[in-house]
């Protein structure tokens, strides 16, 4: 039997984009590894046995290794590491790695620090680099970036499973509007104000059906989270510890024009599925994250989760993925506000990428993060209010995507 | 693209392709200078820097085995592939078959009929710098001949509104001078017989997120 596997702390910079005085990645590092220490003194340096690095692209800050230039001034000169890249589900995937080491019994703690500079270079330039992430032989050219490609796959979804603009629009606003009990995340830091469905259907076309504000941020920041056996965290954080009950990692096509009769998703789970609308690597990993966390009804035993909302549109997406509504009632299950704060099931309480912000590599790990703090009622201390606070918390769901839906990671996680 | 012919050829023990007719493409601003720290700003506080670090570089994507594809589209061809095996074909191609019953079989290569059926599509409003001058761009996902498969490419001669699912389409390639062995080097286009159906609350909509683009369009140098 593998071993338990936990939780005990982690923390992020501000994300933010331009000047704030924090850009070096090796000192957010640091401060990061400072803030979780407020919480678990008894936390060494000393402890920790590996290091994996969460970053996706050398795009953002040309130099190769920047891993190295962290673990460096960590002082961990010594200590094995290496670096995750997995799109926009590096983070995820890096969690993945280090589950894995801990659940192996060959590491016992393992600290996880991501980070993206994706201000380093414009906007349309950036927007241009992460679509590198696309086949650029076939995409690329065609004026393809992301957020075109959601567009292409979310249009088909809506009419699909009859979802409007303003069904999706709401989770545009839901996320910001969170975000404004965040210190924090990028729309407090930077636009600061709640918004509403009707300022998102009035945001400008970016492609059809999406719109600015159904749009994540492009950001800079870092993030840290420590990963280790069921021992160390009854010894360092006895009452605030999380475990991970369940994870699930699954993949697939780079191109979503390829994804319509993938012989291998069709044996899963019948004909034309995932077509170019249904995140299959989603289910697939949801499917593996609830078997090993023994969740039969997710709708009814996860109480909230931290997703990865690079849409709006993708956001619902993901909810019917993670079996929380089907073709029948997922425009319902948007309009009652399932997910917002006064709903049956909270997502995105930490703002999201639209709220906090997506630097890519740390991203799958501020969702943890937020997570975490949720189950280990952290929330009052860490947000402004309890606003954004999940009343009695115990299983929170964790995901990480990349790609069009490439590479997708789920994480179940509980209070100890 | 532009510049002198040079005459390369390079002696190897093994059998490889040759290529003796290497033009220079390098644009003339591309200067690959290296990396090069080229200047800093201060802020007012005195508190942080930042710095300018410049790179130019041109890459060379040797298409290998994916070869005749963009051979093809030099000469208004569209290659797919298909597994002798099973029978599945694409395009996008693949050169083994990735249904993996067939254990990375090798395709053979077959031509493509020049009509497609739209599988689904977005109008874009944004896009990455290279492409900002062209919106709104329509963009479809179609389905060419018997593929299993859908490739992106754009829709031209369409009012952007007008754009529906599983629309019938041609393929147009650009004249052959403008062609350079790339995706772009031909467009979907709405069949001959094709009409657009009269307009809906969706197309007022459409047309209302788009109208803000071409303004904004304009404006760009």
């Amino acid at each position: 039997m593998s071993r338990k596997v936990c939780i005990v702390g982690g923390a992020t910079t501000p994300f933010d984009y331009g000047p704030t005085g924090f850009e070096n990645i090796e000192g957010g590092a640091a401060d990061c590894i400072r803030e979780t220490r407020e919480e678990i003194p008894e936390f060494s340096m000393r402890d920790l046995d590996l290091m994996i690095y969460s970053h996706f692209s050398v795009h953002f800050g040309h130099q190769l290794c920047s891993e190295w230039i962290v673990h460096d001034h960590l002082g961990l000169v010594g200590v094995p590491h290496y670096r995750v890249e997995n799109g926009g589900n590096t983070g995820g995937s890096a969690l993945y790695a280090a589950a894995l080491a801990v659940m192996s019994g060959h590491h016992d703690v393992v600290g996880v620090v991501g980070w993206e500079t994706m201000d380093s270079v414009s906007q349309s330039q950036g927007s241009e680099f992460i679509a590198l992430a696309s086949d650029i032989r076939y995409e690329l050219l065609v004026g393809g970036i992301y957020p075109i490609y959601y567009a292409a796959m979310a249009n088909k979804w809506m009419k699909d499973n009859n979802v409007s603009e303003e069904d999706v629009a709401t989770i545009g606003a839901k996320n910001r509007n969170n975000a404004m009990d965040n210190p924090k995340a990028q729309w407090y830091r930077n636009e600061h104000k709640y918004i509403t469905t009707e300022d998102v259907m009035n945001s400008r076309l970016i492609s059809y059906p999406i719109k600015k504000y159904d749009c994540c941020l492009m950001s800079r920041g870092v993030a840290f989270t420590l990963v280790c056996s069921e021992e160390y965290a009854k010894k360092i954080n006895p009452d605030g510890y999380v475990t991970i009950d369940g994870m699930g990692l699954s993949s697939c096509t780079i191109r979503a024009g390829d994804r319509l009769n993938f012989p291998g998703w069709t044996e899963r789970y019948g004909k034309g599925y995932p077509e170019m609308t249904e995140f299959g690597a989603c289910r697939n990993a949801a499917d593996q994250a609830y078997k090993m966390a023994g969740i039969e009804n997710p709708r009814k035993e996860i109480d909230f989760g931290e997703i990865h909302d690079a849409f709006s549109t993708s956001e619902a997406q993901i909810y019917k993925a993670l079996y929380l509504a089907d073709e029948n009632n997922i425009a319902q299950f948007l309009r009652d506000e399932s997910t917002h704060m006064h709903g049956e099931i909270p997502m995105n309480p930490g703002g999201g990428l639209m709220g906090y912000g997506h630097p890519v590599g740390a991203t799958g790990l501020m969702s943890t993060i937020e997570c975490f703090y949720q189950l280990s009622d952290l929330i009052p201390k860490k947000h402004l209010s309890k606003k954004t606070e999940v009343p009695d918390a115990k299983c929170g769901i964790v995901n990480s995507h990349a790609g069009t839906g490439t590479s997708i990671s789920n994480f179940i996680l509980r209070r100890c | 693209m532009s510049g002198e012919t040079i005459t390369r050829k390079k002696k190897k023990f093994t059998e490889e392709p040759n290529f003796t007719e290497r033009k220079t493409y390098r644009p003339k601003d591309v200067k690959e200078t290296g990396l090069a720290f080229i200047g800093h700003e201060i802020s007012e506080d005195g508190k942080a820097m930042n710095q300018f670090l410049h790179y130019d570089q041109l890459y060379t994507i040797r298409h290998g085995q994916n070869s005749k594809f963009f051979i093809g589209l030099l000469d208004g061809k569209l290659w797919g592939t298909r597994c002798p095996k099973c029978g599945d074909t694409w395009v996008p191609v693949r050169t083994h078959c990735w249904n993996l019953d067939c254990n990375l079989e090798k395709t053979e290569w077959v031509e493509m009929p020049l009509t497609a059926k739209i599988h689904t599509w977005t109008i874009a409003g944004w896009s990455g710098r290279s492409s900002l001058k062209r919106l709104p761009i329509v963009l479809v996902y179609a389905v060419i001949g018997n593929s299993k498969v859908a490739i992106a490419n754009e829709l031209h001669g369409i009012d952007p509104w007008d754009v529906e699912f599983g629309m019938p389409l041609k393929i147009i390639f650009k004249p052959k001078e403008e062609r350079h062995g790339i995706v772009t080097d031909f467009h979907f286009e709405p069949t001959d017989d094709w009409e657009p159906t009269p307009i809906t609350e969706e197309k007022e909509r459409i047309k209302q997120l788009v109208e803000p683009v071409y303004q904004w369009v304009k404006t760009l140098k």
